[in-house]
């Protein structure tokens, strides 16, 4: 198996490079038929990646601890899922695993060239010149399939348990998907840069496919923070770990620019400005991939200190030349043609949108690299954690709330103060109604800016519901009246026929739910207490009464359990059994949350240690409202998006004026007037 | 390169058999890709784009502009005097546009006699 | 008119400052137990685990066991904020701090998202009020000018093809 991996991936990096080479001489000399070839060629690559992938998995499974690898990440008794998350689980597994990623984007978009050839010959050549980095990188730097050097051990090292959860399986492939989806993206506007792409067309596939992976980097990071809450045990969901603030990053650019794309399609502007919005994402995301790889900021994601971090520094660099230089080469053709007629417009709104994204960005990339600045310039390292973080994006994040709120009621091009009223009347009013009713029943903003926060959060989410349910029921009001039918069918027809807004305004649904989620932990408590037979603790509307606890041991690991029954309001309604564990194989503690989650709290156990003089187990309960809305928006996120992916349903008019386009098109280009068209 | 890698790593192995099994497995594996890769059936020529599917592309978007100012405006986000004048400025990108595909059509089939009965049916 | 105005603003800002002296009032009277719990939540768990303070749940972690003790007999011996950080700084190094300080080169940490911020809005100012003195451009470029008359008959065409 590892010489078939060894070859495999030797064997891809020739293809990839002969893709990028042949492609870019096909592309100058115009010969399509050598373009076919390295098209073909980058097909290949993803046979051989896969083929090498597999490889790896295969050894896993046959507990082959003959290379390295398998035998730092796995051992005889890991139960099979698991086996095959160690393809990820390491530092060179997972950039194997990147690689096939890549590859297997391009060769999806290798098989949909005919979209538009030209595009995707060039996007394909830059996709071959990624892929050839990530190559270099497992060929010569980072070896998935290097040999175990002296005696082969009769069994491995094992996984590491904070891994071995059903989430640890999704999370990272979600997450890298999102990564390496961002690769397609940039390929294809960089191409549409170089060849000076006329008209808009590359902008569309653009959108999608950074939509596509946002999506996956989106779920992967709400998994991420879904793992965090239920295996860290300590109570929160985001801790502005530097690796999950590198996820953020371009997760944030991405955002801007499926905003600031609107701008681009709908009038024009901003193309300058987009092209560097998804540039700097995919920076944004390779300079994610070297932060979890090269340890440069400690973490505890962190994979060991390695030196594939210059490689990657000048992967980086080189990258960024290549945009530059290119940009500047023909940034004549990104000439915007539009004027602002109004500080009061959408486009003025999406613009104050990107601002603030960017700033956010900023201060999440800041505040990570600030601790290696802050060495470089005072000689040592300093932490910026939670409570700077903190102190910088939420108000950022409440004023973007604000704009996702008075965006979309804003016209394109000028929005009259009367259109405005009309629109904004209902929804501030209701807004409004919501702070005072909080204020007054119980949220005291004025007790800690946390409250204040929170309170502003809620309002505002109101208000962003209430101008997303207008928007809903006036068009599909419109609708319902031209076909005669009740409203709800017209929303759903509404947001069939154009499914990249209406399926928008679901995502803000649901990051207004998520936002709800953020606000409850203002009002979270915890509490820690030693619990004997018998004990009670109170926290919020529960009473722990602690009935017993017991130690076990099993091969795998020998664990302690207290079991309490909960009651609520003098009854009981649940018994939980917060444990911990010690896996023999590496002597790791682990613990093990017990949460029971409702739509107003989860109450969440952790079984800290026993009181070595009593022999009592002491038990830490967090009592954290609101959580349950955070897992809850992360879904309708993602079928909003999943929505907004779907082609629209067009209107029978439309479609007919298509049909005849073609025809007309195909009378037209057989004349061969081939005039420049911008 | 890719031989001597080989090789060199099939000489570590003990079972010779075996590695030369998996050497010629990994040479046809080889030599299936690049009979693939340089034996193209077909060939997708790539079209340089006109000016008319361009102006094509701008039309539909400015038309769905259009729409969607219309809808706006049919439900009710648009005062009177907002709506008519951006349907204006809207209307006439549209009109400039609709004429230079005319005229660029009418160029088409003046040059290409021939063509001209096809090109009318499509510009209803 | 204007002096309406500034009534107002005096007046909100009278309130605003009975507000805030009001939850400092309270804020004397928080327990000790509270104060641990906020100071806590500004420091970190030094054994690596890159967690705060409080909510690190290491089991047998003696680093943030014994850090906790030291902060609860601070509190509880009536040291100010100031003293109790600048002890841990002291005993733990500047990393036990879970932001930076406002002193010295650490206050760039924190003016510069505000920088950024600042220079972000002047930009999107700017650039609005440049474009918004733009000459309205043609639709494409490089069109031939149609006579208007005929510019009219393509209008009506839109519409048409536009209505709902």
């Amino acid at each position: 198996m590892p010489q078939i991996g060894s070859f495999t991936l030797l064997l891809a990096l020739v293809l990839s490079a002969y893709a990028f080479l042949v492609g870019i001489i096909a592309i100058v000399r115009k010969d399509d038929r050598l373009g076919e070839t390295a098209r073909r060629a980058g097909i290949a690559v993803w046979i051989a990646v896969t083929a090498s992938a597999t490889a790896l998995v295969i050894s896993a499974f046959r507990n082959d601890f003959s290379l390295a690898y398998i035998l730092e990440h796995s051992n005889r008794a890991l139960p099979l899922p698991y086996k095959f998350a160690a393809l990820w689980s390491g530092q060179e597994g997972s950039l194997l695993f990147w690689c096939w990623l890549l590859a297997t984007y391009g060769f999806i978009l290798r098989l949909r060239h005919k979209v538009d050839t030209r595009l995707v010959a060039h996007a394909s050549v830059i996709m071959s010149g990624v892929q050839i980095f990530f190559l270099l990188l497992v060929n010569f730097a980072a070896h998935p399939f290097a040999m175990t050097v002296g005696a082969i051990p009769p069994d491995g090292n094992g996984l590491n348990p904070l891994l071995q959860y059903p989430e640890m399986v999704i999370h990272p492939p979600m997450l890298y998907l999102g990564y390496v989806g961002m690769t397609v993206p940039f390929a294809f506007a960089l191409a549409a840069l170089i060849m000076k792409y006329p008209g808009e067309k590359w902008i569309h596939i653009t959108r999608r496919w950074t939509m596509v992976g946002w999506a996956f980097l989106t779920c992967g990071i709400f998994l991420g923070s879904y793992w965090a809450y239920k295996v860290l045990g300590w109570g929160g969901w985001w801790g502005w770990d530097p690796v999950e603030n590198a996820s953020l990053l371009p997760w944030l650019t991405g955002t801007a620019f499926l905003h600031s794309v609107m701008m681009q399609e709908k009038r024009g502007m901003m193309k300058t400005w987009n092209m560097w919005l998804i540039f700097s994402t995919f920076l944004l995301s390779i300079l994610g991939t070297f932060l979890t790889r090269s340890g440069v900021v400690s973490s505890v994601h962190a994979f060991a200190q390695s030196g594939i971090g210059v490689w990657f520094v000048w992967f980086m660099a080189i990258t960024f030349a290549t945009c530059v230089f290119f940009y500047v080469k023909n940034k004549d053709h990104l000439r915007s043609e539009h004027q602002l007629e109004s500080l009061i417009s959408r486009e003025s709104s999406f613009l104050f949108n990107n601002v603030l994204l960017l700033v956010s960005a900023f201060a999440v990339l800041w505040g990570t690299l600030f601790p290696v600045l802050s060495e470089w310039v005072q000689g040592h390292k300093i932490t910026v954690g939670p409570p700077f973080f903190n102190k910088v994006n939420i108000p950022i994040a409440l004023c973007l709330l604000l704009l996702t709120a008075v965006g979309p009621l804003l016209a394109w091009r000028r929005t009259s103060t009367e259109s405005l009223k009309r629109n904004f009347l209902v929804p501030a009013i209701l807004a409004l109604l919501t702070a005072v009713v909080l204020a007054f029943g119980g949220m005291k903003p004025w007790a800690d800016i946390a409250n204040f926060y929170a309170l502003v959060a809620i309002s505002l989410s109101v208000l962003v519901a209430a101008t997303v349910f207008s928007e809903f029921w006036r068009g599909g009001r419109v609708i319902a009246r031209h076909n005669n039918t009740n409203v709800f069918a017209g929303m759903v027809q509404l947001t069939r026929r154009n499914t990249r807004r209406y399926g928008g305004y679901i995502v803000h649904i649901g990051v207004i739910i998520v936002i709800i989620g953020f606000a409850g932990s203002a009002f979270y408590q915890s509490k820690e207490k030693e619990m004997g037979f018998g004990d009670k603790m109170n926290i919020g509307p529960y009473t722990l009464v602690c009935r017993s606890y017991t130690q076990d041991d099993n091969p795998n690991y020998r664990s302690e359990t207290a079991m309490l029954d909960i009651y609520k309001n003098g009854k009981k309604i649940d018994t939980m059994y917060p444990q911990r564990r010690v896996y023999k194989a590496s002597e790791q503690p682990a613990t093990i949350v017990a949460n029971r989650s409702t739509i107003e709290e989860d109450l969440y156990l952790v079984y800290t240690g026993v009181n070595p003089d009593t022999g009592n187990p002491i038990i830490k309960a967090h009592l954290n409202p609101l959580v349950w809305w955070i897992w809850a928006g992360a879904h309708i996120l993602v079928i909003g998006t999943i929505i907004a992916l779907f082609p629209n349903m067009q209107a029978s008019k439309q479609a007919l004026t298509e049909k005849e386009r073609a025809r007309a098109l195909a009378a037209a280009g057989r004349t061969g007037s081939t005039a420049g068209a911008d | 390169m890719n031989l001597l890698l080989i090789l060199q790593m099939s000489s570590g192995q003990p079972d010779a058999s075996n590695s030369s099994f998996i050497f010629f497995g990994c040479i046809l594996f080889a030599i299936a890709l690049f009979v693939y890769i340089f034996s193209p059936s077909r060939v997708e020529t790539s079209e340089e784009k006109s000016r008319l599917s361009f102006l094509y592309e701008r039309k539909d978007q400015i038309y769905e502009n259009l729409r969607d100012l219309n809808f706006e405006y049919k439900a009710g986000k648009l005062s009177d005097s907002d709506f008519n004048s951006m349907r204006d400025s809207m209307e006439q990108e549209a009109a400039a546009i609709l004429a230079e595909i005319d005229r660029l059509e009418k160029l088409q089939n003046g040059l290409n006699p021939l063509r001209g009965s096809q090109n009318k049916g499509a510009r209803a | 008119m204007k002096q309406t105005r500034y009534a107002i603003v005096r007046r909100v800002g009278l309130l605003l400052l009975a507000a805030s002296s009001l939850a400092l009032l309270m804020g004397a009277g928080e327990s000790q137990e509270a104060r641990v719990d906020y100071l806590g939540h500004q420091m970190m768990c030094v054994c690596g685990c890159n967690e705060i303070l409080l909510e690190c749940n290491h089991v047998g972690c003696t680093y943030s066991s014994r850090e906790i003790d030291e902060l609860k007999q601070m509190v509880a011996h009536g040291d100010s904020d100031k003293v109790i950080y600048a002890a841990f700084v002291k005993e733990y190094g500047p990393t036990v701090l879970a932001a930076p300080t406002t002193t010295g080169f650490n206050r760039v940490a924190w003016i510069m998202p505000f920088v950024v911020f600042g220079a972000g809005l002047a930009i999107v100012v700017f650039v609005v009020r440049t474009w918004k003195r733009r000459i309205a451009p043609r639709p494409v470029a490089g069109i031939t000018e149609a006579p208007p008359e005929k510019l009219g008959e393509f209008r009506d065409r839109a519409r048409k093809d536009t209505e709902l």
